[in-house]
């Protein structure tokens, strides 16, 4: 079967974003393309599969046909992606598929999502609406009350405490830092992130991530043609995608998401890679709690371990097995809904090329992983890529 | 939990919130006291003319079908009994007879304080009015699974008991319809308290001024698991394991509707 090369990346900064859908997506995909070593033109592409969840309603009918004419891209095969959060990271799961089926050669992947131009109201309706809406919505939850829920729960089964929490927003703080297309680009101490203002009890501010403007893509080939653009393409060694219950109250445990599980095992499986070998992983930090499960669904961490491989700082930049969201996560780079999924596939590209600045380059990566969560874990990807085919 | 004050005189009883005659309380109204006074009586049929016209806002779906999803209750223009309400006050009475000649002075409840009471009704006169800020779900699905979201109705199949309802198992087999009830208490297995920021647009104007809302997983006895709000929370907090009942309550305004929906209850 064909092997898949990406050859490109690149993305908007992410943040309050002066630019629309269209200049934000032709800004991604210029940087992509210009990403190519060898001569890569909008006009080859054969397909292109665009996440979003087009928050606020904005072009919600035709998105993707939109983005491509305004991109190079006229003619294109297209569609948009629709999995919640993790949009971008299941177009990038059909552009893989759409490859290894012998249907296409080169093929777009990406995101994009605009959300700080809504009023307050606006985007709260906007932010819940990826929920189970006949029965969580009308109990009074959206996102940070469905993974509170979850945290409080975790602390009950296991030996852990907000404190872990903490950890893992200080941490992803600390690596957006110098992350010059990260959203809030700031130190946070472990006092300051212990006391934030309550969100949802007990996740505060600084357990959430932000809502960010923002588009990302990255360009996938097929074997035959990686070395025609690149003499370093990023191979993508595995993709899994599971599901699971909308709602947390129908699964049968409120401290697994079960769609991560399943995604992982397929993308291991795929790529013959064991979660040991993993060197960095950009995870679906939306909320902070979300981190220290994906650690455990992942396989970095045992059942249970999740907080204290958190409060041992395993996951920080050098300094364990592997760098957790060495981009800054979604908790510091932001989190533009649709382009997040793609967005973590670019830091990986970067990452794996050794092309990250020097105070953000994972030291020997040779191997990554993205996890892309739809809403509180009905939909997962994750991807592994790594330099050697 | 804060159960209704009843009174008893001849023939009728009479209901009204903790609040007394005053006031239903934050997300109550005269059918949500009428809804609670049928559960406590024996059931039989009932005409609730009375009870519709005196109501302040309309629900969203059939009164009939909330009482008969929620009781043992069957509504009938001929029925024995008669839900009467009070136009000026917050008091339900439940009768035989026509008219309910003198109500009586059930003022003697929890104090009220006047400047919420105002700032809370004034809040879902605004929600009522406004136009749909989410949660929007077709009015045929709000239909259907009013057994099961008011009357906690489960369905029972191989795997055990089910809800909320389904509509295929894993063999592509039609499950059958929801006829079984869940245990009337559940225990909490986590919980929340949502900021004003926090919560959905749908309760963005009266998050506020309850200084936020709170919502409880539970478990139910048959195995079964869900999510409610919690109501009548201002003097107690939730824990894990503690036992919560249900009763029909306000949920949310919008469209010039009301939206009836469970809600969880320290015990």
């Amino acid at each position: 079967m064909v092997d898949v090369a990406m050859v490109g990346a690149g993305q908007t900064k992410f943040g309050n974003h002066p630019l629309g859908l269209k200049g934000m997506w032709s800004e991604a995909i210029e940087k992509a393309f210009s990403s190519v070593d060898n001569d890569c033109l909008p006009s080859m592409v054969d397909e292109a599969f665009i996440g979003s969840i087009a928050f606020g309603g904005s072009q919600l009918g035709n998105t993707a046909a939109l983005l491509t004419e305004h991109s190079g891209m006229d003619g294109v095969s297209v569609r948009r992606v629709e999995n919640a959060c993790a949009s971008s990271g299941f177009a990038l799961r059909d552009a893989w598929m759409t490859i290894k089926s012998g249907q296409a050669d080169i093929v777009v992947a990406g995101g994009i999502e605009k959300m700080n131009d809504l009023s307050a109201e606006r985007k709260r309706y906007w932010l819940g609406v990826s929920g189970d809406t006949e029965w969580e919505r009308l109990a009074g939850l959206t996102f940070p009350g469905t993974y509170a829920l979850t945290a409080r729960r975790y602390f009950h089964e296991f030996e852990s405490t907000h404190d872990d929490l903490v950890h893992v927003s200080v941490k992803n703080h600390m690596h957006g830092l110098d992350n010059e297309v990260a959203h809030l680009r700031k130190d946070v101490s472990f006092e300051k992130a212990s006391s934030g203002a309550m969100v949802a009890d007990p996740l505060t501010l600084y357990d959430c991530c932000p809502t960010s403007d923002g588009a990302s893509a990255v360009i996938l080939v097929a074997d035959h043609l990686a070395h025609q653009f690149t003499d370093t393409p990023i191979w993508v060694k595995g993709s899994g995608a599971g599901s699971d219950k909308l709602a947390l109250h129908d699964r049968p445990s409120l401290t697994q998401l079960r769609a991560t599980q399943l995604a992982s095992q397929k993308a291991y499986s795929i790529a013959n890679v064991q979660p040991n070998q993993i060197d960095l992983a950009e995870v679906h930090d939306c909320f902070t709690i979300a981190e220290v499960l994906a650690t455990e669904d992942l396989g970095f961490a045992g059942r249970g371990e999740g907080g204290l491989f958190a409060r041992n700082g395993q996951g920080r930049r050098n300094e364990g097995n592997v760098t957790i969201n060495a981009s800054g996560g979604l908790k510091s780079k932001g989190h533009p809904l649709g382009a997040t999924g793609t967005g973590q596939a670019v830091e990986v590209f970067k990452q794996l090329r050794h092309q990250v600045e020097a105070p953000r380059q994972v030291r020997d990566a040779e191997i990554g992983l993205t996890h892309n969560v739809g809403g509180s874990g009905a939909t997962c990807a994750v991807h592994i890529f790594g330099r050697e085919r | 939990m804060m159960p209704i004050s009843k009174t008893s005189i001849d023939n009728t009883v009479f209901a009204t919130s903790v609040y007394g005659q005053q006031w239903a309380g934050p997300d109550g109204d005269r059918l949500t006291i009428a809804l609670q006074l049928l559960q406590s009586e024996t059931a039989s049929t009932i005409q609730i003319d009375s009870l519709v016209e005196s109501l302040e806002y309309t629900p969203s779906t059939r009164i009939s079908s909330i009482i008969e999803s929620t009781t043992d209750w069957r509504v009938d223009p001929d029925g024995q009994y008669r839900l009467i309400a009070s136009n000026s006050s917050a008091i339900v009475a439940l009768t035989e007879d026509e008219n309910i000649v003198q109500w009586p002075d059930l003022s003697h409840g929890k104090s009220i304080d006047e400047e919420h009471k105002s700032a809370i009704n004034e809040a879902w006169k605004n929600e009522v009015s406004g136009v749909s800020q989410g949660a929007y779900i077709s009015q045929s699905q709000h239909v259907l699974a009013m057994p099961s979201r008011l009357g906690l109705h489960a369905q029972e199949d191989a795997s055990g008991i089910i809800w909320p309802p389904r509509q295929l198992n894993s063999e592509g087999e039609r499950i059958s319809p929801a006829t079984n009830k869940l245990d009337s208490s559940a225990s909490i297995l986590t919980w929340t308290r949502l900021s004003a920021a926090g919560a959905p647009s749908e309760f963005s104007l009266r998050a506020p001024l309850l200084g936020g809302i709170s919502t409880v997983l539970v478990e139910f006895a048959s195995g079964p698991k869900g999510v409610f709000m919690l109501a009548d929370d201002e003097e107690g907090q939730a824990s894990i394991d503690q036992e919560v009942s249900f009763e029909v309550r306000r949920l949310y305004g919008q469209d010039n509707l009301i939206h009836y929906g469970l809600k969880a209850l320290l015990i």
